[in-house]
Parts: C-alpha cells; sequence; structure tokens
C-alpha cells in the first residue's frame, strides 16, 4: 500500500493553512471504485422522484449551512464573497428542482407509420461514472456532477480540483449526517489529476469519464486512453483485437465567447452587463463573455461606457463585500494573463485599461487587474496567426475587443474561433435577432440575456472545441443511453401461442 | 382581488390566525397562480420539528377565480408545503407593505437561520407543472426567487 498523504490547502488570499486533508492513494481510490460498484444497486432501488425528492431535501440542508460554505468558497477557491452567493445558489436551485430533468428522461412511447405505439424509447443510466472538476468553481460543477449521476441512477466517484476540495469534502459531509440514502454508491477521490484520470481509464468498472478541464487537457486523456488501449490488445489471432470496451467521454471544455454590442441598444446598460459577463470570478469562467465585438458606428462610446464600468472593478480582499475581483487560482494563470497581454502588444494591440500584475512571489494572493485589449479585426481573420489572446481562451481578467462593420462582419468575427460554448447579442433589432440565431457557432446563443444566469434551464455544452460530444446539454442527458424496445405483444400474442 | 377566510378561529395557535388574517389583507400576492391552485402554509415551532415531526398549525390558500380563499387543514391535492419557522412568521406579520413582506420572506429562504427564522418549501407536484401553474412567477412575486436586475 502506498503511503497515504495529506493536502494543506491554503487561503488563496492569504496563504494561510485552512486545513489539512488526507489524499487518496491509487490504491483507495480503486477500493472507492469497487465500494460504489457494490453499492449502485441502492440507487436503483429508488425510483428519479425518489432521488430527485431527496436531493431536494440536500438543497435545503445546503441552504441552511450557506454561510459556512460561503467562507470556504472564498478562502480556498478566492472567489469574491459576493459572487460566492452565485455559486451556491446555482446547485441549490438546480438540486431543489432537480425533477424538472425529468422531461429528458421520460420514456418516450413512438407511433409506427401504420399508427401503431409498439416502441418505447426507455432511458438507462451508463453505470458508474468517474467526474473530474476545475478549480475555478469549488462547489457548483463537482456537485452538479455528483447530483447528476446520483438523479439519474449511476454511481459516482468525483474528484474535485487538490486546490481547492475542502467546499465539496464539506457538502458531502452534510450528506452523511442527512443519512443521504444510496450514498455508498457516491464518494470523492482526493487525487492529483495526474494519476487519478489513469485509474479511472484502467478501471472496467468506470463506463463514463466525465471531465470539466481544458479542451487540450480533454485531448489528453482521450490520447491516455488511446494508449491505453494499445496496451491491451491481444494478438493471439494474428489481429489487434481491442480487450478493453468502450468508455463513455464526456468533456465539458474551455469557452472562447464572443459578445456582440450592435448599434440599437443602451450602451451604459450593456456594459454594465458586460463587465459581469466577463469579469465575474476573475474572468475564470469557461462560459464568461471573452471576445466582445462592437459595431463600428458606437465602438468609440461603447469602449467610454465599459472602460468606466471595468475601472469600477475593486479588486483585492475577497472577503470583503465589495470586492470584485479575488485572487487568480494559481500561479500559472497570472503567468498566462501576462504571456497573452505581452503576445497582444506585439500585433501593437492597445490596451485601454489594465495590464498589471500583483505578485506576492508565493502561490497566493496573486492578481492580474481587469485588463481591456483592442484586436484588430484584420487579425482574427487566419487562427494559425491571431493573437493568443483571440484564438485562445483567457482564463483569467483579460479581454479583447473587437470592431466590426456590420451584423455579417460581427457574426464571421464571432465565429472566427476553435471553440462554441456561448455566444452573446445584445441588440434591438428583431430582424437581426433571427440572423443570429441562426449563424452564430456555438451552442447556447444568449441574446439579450442578464448575464450569469442561475436558473435550472440553463444548459452547459458547446461545439467545436468547446466540449464533446458536441451540443448544448444537461448532465443527466448525458449519463444514461436510450434503449430501444419493440413489444409486439398486442399484435402477435395469439400467434405465438 | 378578494380574500374569505374559512374557520379562522380554529387554529393552535394565535400566531397562525394572525397570518391567515394578514395574508388574507394581501391577495394579489397570489395573482400569478392558476385558478385552481391550493398550497399548504406550515408552521414549525423549529427545524428539528420540520425534519421529524408534524407542524403546529397548517393551513391552505386556494386560488378561486375571484381571489384567495384561505382555509385550515392541508389541501386535498396540495400543490406544495411552504413551511415557516414561528419566528420567520411573527417578523413577516409585522411588515406593513406587501414589497417588505415579500422582501423579509425572501431572506427568509435565501439566509435561513435557525434562531431568527427560516422557510422552505416541499413540492408536492413536479416542478414543471408547477412552473406551469404559475408558481416560478409567485416566488419571484413573494420574493423567495430572486430576480436581482441589477447584481
Amino acid at each position: 500500500m502506498s503511503k497515504l498523504q495529506e493536502l494543506e490547502i491554503k487561503n488563496k488570499y492569504t496563504g494561510e493553512l485552512i486545513r489539512t486533508v488526507p489524499a487518496d492513494t491509487p490504491e483507495t481510490v480503486r477500493a472507492k471504485i469497487k465500494k460504489i460498484n457494490k453499492n449502485q444497486h441502492l440507487l436503483k432501488e429508488m425510483d428519479f422522484f425518489e432521488r430527485s425528492q431527496l436531493l431536494s431535501k440536500f438543497a435545503t440542508k445546503l441552504r441552511f449551512k450557506k454561510s459556512e460554505l460561503k467562507d470556504l468558497v472564498v478562502a480556498e477557491g478566492g472567489l469574491p464573497i459576493k459572487y460566492s452567493e452565485w455559486e451556491l445558489n446555482i446547485v441549490m436551485n438546480g438540486f431543489k428542482f432537480c425533477d424538472w430533468y425529468y422531461q429528458f428522461l421520460e420514456e418516450k412511447p413512438l407511433t409506427s407509420i401504420e399508427g401503431e405505439q409498439l416502441v418505447k424509447i426507455r432511458y438507462i443510466p451508463h453505470g458508474l461514472a468517474a467526474c473530474i472538476s476545475p478549480r475555478n468553481t469549488p462547489l457548483s460543477l463537482p456537485l452538479y456532477q455528483l447530483g447528476a449521476n446520483y438523479l439519474v441512477g449511476n454511481g459516482a466517484i468525483v474528484k474535485p480540483s487538490t486546490a481547492c476540495p475542502l467546499t465539496m469534502i464539506e457538502a458531502y459531509s452534510i450528506m452523511e449526517e442527512m443519512d443521504l440514502p444510496a450514498l455508498k454508491a457516491l464518494d470523492l477521490a482526493i487525487a492529483p489529476g495526474e494519476w487519478a484520470v489513469d485509474e479511472f481509464i484502467k478501471s472496467p468498472l468506470i463506463k463514463t469519464l466525465m471531465t470539466i478541464t481544458a479542451s487540450h487537457t480533454a485531448k489528453d486523456i482521450l490520447a491516455r486512453y488511446g494508449r491505453f488501449l494499445k496496451k491491451t490488445v491481444d494478438r493471439s489471432m494474428g489481429v489487434p483485437m481491442y480487450t478493453q470496451p468502450f468508455k463513455n467521454f464526456f468533456f465539458e471544455c474551455a469557452g472562447n465567447d464572443a459578445g456582440i454590442v450592435m448599434d440599437d441598444v443602451n450602451l451604459e446598460k450593456v456594459a454594465k452587463w458586460n463587465v459581469i459577463a466577463s469579469y465575474t470570478n476573475s474572468g475564470q469562467q469557461c462560459f464568461s463573455m471573452k471576445r466582445i465585438i462592437v459595431h463600428k458606428d458606437i465602438y468609440d462610446e461603447y469602449l467610454e461606457c465599459l472602460i468606466k464600468e471595468i475601472e469600477k472593478l475593486k479588486y483585492g480582499d475577497p472577503t470583503d463585500p465589495d470586492v470584485d475581483i479575488g485572487p487568480l487560482g494559481s500561479r500559472r494563470i497570472l503567468m498566462m494573463m501576462e504571456v497573452m497581454v505581452e503576445d497582444a502588444k506585439k500585433f501593437d494591440a492597445k490596451i485601454f485599461t489594465g495590464g498589471e500584475k500583483i505578485d506576492t512571489g508565493e502561490d497566493y494572493g496573486l492578481f492580474y487587474t481587469p485588463t481591456l485589449v483592442e484586436i484588430k479585426p484584420e487579425l482574427c481573420e487566419d487562427l494559425s496567426k491571431a493573437p493568443f489572446l483571440w484564438k485562445e481562451e483567457a482564463f483569467g481578467p483579460v479581454r479583447s475587443i473587437t470592431k466590426a462593420n456590420d451584423i455579417r462582419d460581427a457574426i464571421r468575427l464571432a465565429n472566427a474561433s476553435n471553440y462554441g460554448m456561448r455566444a452573446v447579442v445584445y441588440t434591438s433589432n428583431l430582424k437581426n435577432i433571427e440572423i443570429f440565431k441562426n449563424e452564430l457557432e456555438a451552442a447556447n446563443i444568449y441574446i439579450n440575456a442578464k448575464p450569469m444566469l442561475v436558473d435550472i434551464t440553463v444548459s452547459l455544452g458547446g461545439i467545436k472545441d468547446s466540449a464533446y460530444p458536441a451540443g448544448c446539454k444537461y448532465y443527466p442527458q448525458e449519463l444514461v443511453y436510450g434503449k430501444y424496445i419493440y413489444d409486439g405483444t398486442p399484435i402477435n400474442l395469439e400467434k405465438m401461442k | 382581488m378578494k380574500s374569505k377566510i374559512v374557520d379562522k378561529d380554529v387554529y393552535k395557535t394565535k400566531i397562525t390566525k394572525k397570518y391567515t388574517i394578514f395574508l388574507a389583507k394581501y391577495p394579489e400576492i397570489f395573482s400569478d397562480l392558476l385558478n385552481g391552485s391550493d398550497f399548504d402554509f406550515a408552521l414549525y415551532d423549529s427545524l428539528e420539528a420540520y425534519d421529524k415531526r408534524a407542524p403546529i398549525d397548517i393551513f391552505h390558500v386556494y386560488r378561486n377565480g375571484n381571489g384567495i380563499e384561505i382555509k385550515p387543514g392541508c389541501a386535498v391535492d396540495s400543490d406544495l408545503e411552504l413551511a415557516l419557522s414561528l419566528d420567520a412568521v411573527e417578523k413577516l406579520i409585522q411588515t406593513k407593505r406587501r414589497v417588505e413582506y415579500a422582501q423579509l420572506l425572501g431572506s427568509f429562504y435565501n439566509n435561513p437561520d435557525e434562531k431568527n427564522g427560516w422557510i422552505d418549501f416541499v413540492l408536492h407536484k413536479r416542478t414543471q407543472t408547477l412552473i406551469d401553474m404559475g408558481y416560478g412567477r409567485f416566488a419571484q412575486t413573494a420574493g423567495i426567487l430572486k430576480d436581482d436586475d441589477e447584481k
């Protein structure tokens, strides 16, 4: 047995030790997977509505612990306290009303050409899922992964980020306190991705790998899976026989969302929303509005409004209720922001505001000031030559702004990306709205929408490099498969006797 | 909209009676609900009682064509149960305006506190059905689901 390690979880702003937690080893992860697999039947002993009621009850328990959970999210995640409310509400609402997802799992009868209803599509849980969560949302994403699996009846092992696992550990302990039925079919893996991913890939008990990560990391996981498959080839028959079954891969990846501002909107109002959409959680959100595309006729005026709003943002101690921008999640993010801004400067980009770092020299208290960089439209055509800030996800508080000649140009610029999670549009022209809906290349289109919605109907997913498989999606949908059932008994029973 | 309180003297606690009289003053709170909507207001003396025992008092509000009827006991086919702590009800009935009531109700939901007051709700019907019946809009009007436009 490997020796159990301990993880020190530090405050992202002060560097103080919050708590030390025991970390898993490959052996303990394997033991947890086996335990979950053995107990999955407990989930199947309840129906969907029983499980949804239990999750709803759990949401109430979470609500009563909101204050403690918020403090943990702020401390280990660095989220400003004012946005930690959003982080908690998104899961509390999702769990409270989770039976809403039944519409995606409800058995569907099909009518044949002859008008008979002999066919049904029934939705069946895939089985044990291993889930990997990122560091930017200490609670909402790992808990949503856990809850979605519970809801549909899959056992699950969830690996929160080792940078901030405490809130998720606390949420799991609330489940233990309330004695959540079938909890033995759920567990957490406190382990680094480097080896945990390999354990998940190797385990034949794991049917689905559900990962929220950078697109490049997702592709690396597929490459690792390919290498694993190759190692298991049986050549005894003279042809390569791959002995391991397929796994379901479900990736939520990066976003490089375009936000289009047309010349027919209230610029001050849109600028306020734009700042929330672009800089919440220091811009460390996959669905953050990263590429701001503005109609040329209002460009200068909008720029003025936007800079004014950006410069109102206060950065600093995330426990301060007035602070909008908390510390960055890691030194790597700080480095990426610096690299992206320096790279943009090589293209003669104008830095309208921001562009400064605060570096404590440690792995905490790191900031990059909210930054707005102009990228010229002619630089966006050829992605192989475009600035990094345009072509890659800026997972921090640096955003680009680009001028568009008209609606066609705005759509062309928005679509000039390898990513397609969301696209946002602000316009009052009803005719143009339909064009945007049809032509923007993203899985989720938001027209004149308030930013940071927490409604349960908000979908995830993406196209291009933003998600795999492609499309807008709700997690419960991705965790089941459709079973086609043809039952000819009503018309053929007599013939069978 | 009109209000009618049925059998207001049957309640075990004075506060429940006061609450029914209070709600009857603001029937427009229920205006988003479809006619026929019917849900329970259950008053609990502690969080533990909410978890494990029965409420102290319960009444239901039925939305009819003209307004609301407040009746003792559970609805026959209740849409949901709105659970409230006695501390929350004490404070709610002190409010002077509907907006103030909604804000306080919302704060008891969004920031529940075992000592100062809390509310919760248990759905007896599917979320989608309740949304179709107008409960989503009702929850916004009542301050339970926030619509913080300037967040």
